[in-house]
């Protein structure tokens, strides 16, 4: 027996199993007429074709037999490597993940078919690749009918990107605390009458959030919601028409602020090197089919263990101009990199409903090694951490990995404690390299030349 | 379209005037569907009107942008 995906009970006409390496989607009768069409008419098999669907064949005959209720239809896909949120997206994620949502829809309509909802969530990404994960999400489109997911496409997409493009602020700890994204009333309320002077913000933002409130405060009955009808050339006018601004939208200063990056840190290059090296050591021994980067900056060291063996890498920074960087660097490439938006004294929590709805960072699935190169003091120093919790947090990402210790004479360390009284004096190499033994094995360790930082390599048992 | 002059007078006064506050319960996406109709032929309107200038341009001989971006007023 196997449970149902806790994130995909908000559609009656199906649920989510994942079994081992594949994801199973069970149709059940309340969508058996709906998924035919769709099937008969071949909609989903363009779909995939484009690579704007997952992929999606007929599970074994026999399966659905062992389910209960027994479903209609059974679906078999290949699993996404690493479930990822909205709230974790860079602002060139989010913006991606929504052109995407909006060509489907569009190349859904062409066939007569639309989107019954437009939920971020059933966007997710395989590597740096936007993908759509709601087969069931494609219904027949009626002539006239009005577009459903709307609010939630305003909420969910265009609302997070306009307060990060024209106020510059990351929308992504709200998002997190709403869960379902950003309404246009509060939209509305944040943005400056500049901001204010296009067609687009003025219809989806300001006028959506006055008709709102004003559909609020009157009673508006049934019959008058039901007598508004949307021609299917001004719905798909409406889709084009936010696909091309969506895709105008950008950062605040430009993309010059992700493209000038040069390489700022502390480090000479033959100290690099040798991190290079312990680091691609790791990856080449181990073979992770997925491994996290903690602090992965622009990816150098991503770039490095994928080179040595690593498969796939899901790669956290706390600064999303790094981010950025690293999703340009890795979409040029086409590596099979996901880079993710973390606060390591704060990870993304289990929430939703019943708390389990979206999954904790730390309950996505298998993580066969990590590295945290330049990290830890950040945690430990940055944000009050005793060393040996910031230890074990790191060691209980993965199996085995890479940890960096910069000790109290780094430059970087130094910079931390310059302005706060050192309340540390147990942040010593003597200490980490106690507190890494007592939770593994140290299969090896080196200091990145003479006066270095400290950089050991793990294996639990 | 569909579109009576009470919608389009009931866009105009929505957006000059604005509504109070309310919190009273309803389906979350009223407000959405009430517009749609109204935005939907704006929309239209404004993509048949680039359609239109991309063809004079072309007709010209001029080289022209995206067609349908309204990114121009930002």
């Amino acid at each position: 027996m196997i449970n149902p995906d806790p994130g995909s009970f908000r559609d009656p006409s199906g649920r989510v199993f994942i079994q081992d390496d594949r994801v199973l989607r069970a149709i059940y009768e309340m969508g058996r007429d709906n998924f035919e069409a769709v099937q008969k008419a071949g909609v989903l098999d363009a779909l995939i074709a484009k690579g704007l669907m997952v992929e999606a064949e007929a599970a074994e005959p026999g399966l659905a037999d062992t389910l209960e209720p027994k479903p209609a239809h059974l679906l078999s896909h290949p699993l996404i490597p690493f479930i990822s949120y909205p709230y974790e997206w860079t602002f060139s994620q989010l913006k991606a993940a929504a052109i995407l949502h909006l060509e489907l829809h569009l190349e859904a309509l062409r066939s007569n078919f639309t989107l019954c909802d437009a939920t971020a969530y059933n966007v997710q990404f395989r590597g740096t690749e936007p993908v759509f994960i709601d087969h069931l999400s494609v219904v027949p489109y009626e002539e006239g009918e009005i577009w459903a997911g709307h609010r939630q496409f305003c909420m969910q997409f265009l609302n997070p990107l306009l307060l990060w493009a024209k106020r510059g602020v990351v929308p992504n700890s709200w998002y997190r605390g709403s869960v379902e994204g950003i309404a246009p009333e509060d939209l509305a309320a944040v943005l400056g009458w500049r901001d204010k002077l296009s067609f687009t913000v003025l219809a989806h933002v300001v006028t959506q959030a006055k008709a709102h409130k004003h559909a609020l405060k009157t009673e508006t009955k049934e019959k008058i919601v039901k007598a508004h009808k949307l021609p299917k050339r001004s719905l798909v006018a409406m889709l084009e028409g936010l696909k091309s601004y969506i895709s105008g939208l950008e950062l605040p200063g430009g993309r010059s602020v992700w493209s000038d990056y040069a390489g700022d840190n502390s480090y000479n290059a033959e100290k690099r090197a040798e991190k290079h090296d312990f680091v691609a050591a790791m990856a080449g021994s181990v073979q992770p089919d997925m491994m996290f980067d903690i602090g992965c900056n622009s990816g150098d060291f991503t770039q490095t263990a994928l080179e040595a063996g690593a498969k796939s890498v899901v790669a956290f920074d706390f600064d999303y101009g790094a981010l950025e960087r690293c999703y340009s660097r890795f979409s040029q490439s086409k590596l099979s990199v996901l880079p993710l938006w973390l606060d390591a004294a704060n990870p993304s929590p289990a929430q939703g409903w019943a708390n389990s709805e979206r999954a904790s960072l730390g309950d996505r699935g298998k993580i066969d090694a990590m590295v945290a190169l330049a990290v830890i003091h950040h945690i430990a120093i940055g944000r009050n951490v005793p060393l040996d919790m910031a230890v074990d947090w790191l060691i209980g990402l993965a199996p085995q990995g890479v940890i960096e210790f910069p000790n109290k004479d780094d430059v970087m360390v130094r910079k931390l404690l310059a302005s706060r009284k050192d309340i540390f004096p147990d942040y010593t190499e003597e200490a980490f390299l106690q507190h890494v033994g007592a939770r593994a094995e140290i299969v090896e360790q080196k200091k990145l030349g003479e006066d270095g930082r400290l950089i050991v390599q793990y294996r639990r048992s | 379209m569909g579109i009576s002059e009470r919608h389009i007078a009931a866009f105009a006064v929505l957006t000059i005037f604005g509504a109070a506050p309310a919190f009273a319960y309803l389906d979350p996406a009223t407000g959405s569907i009430i517009i749609q109709a109204v935005i939907g032929a704006v929309a239209g309107g404004l993509l048949y009107a680039k359609l239109f200038m991309h063809k004079v341009r072309s007709f010209f001989g001029r080289k022209t942008g995206d067609v349908a971006s309204d990114n121009t007023e930002n």
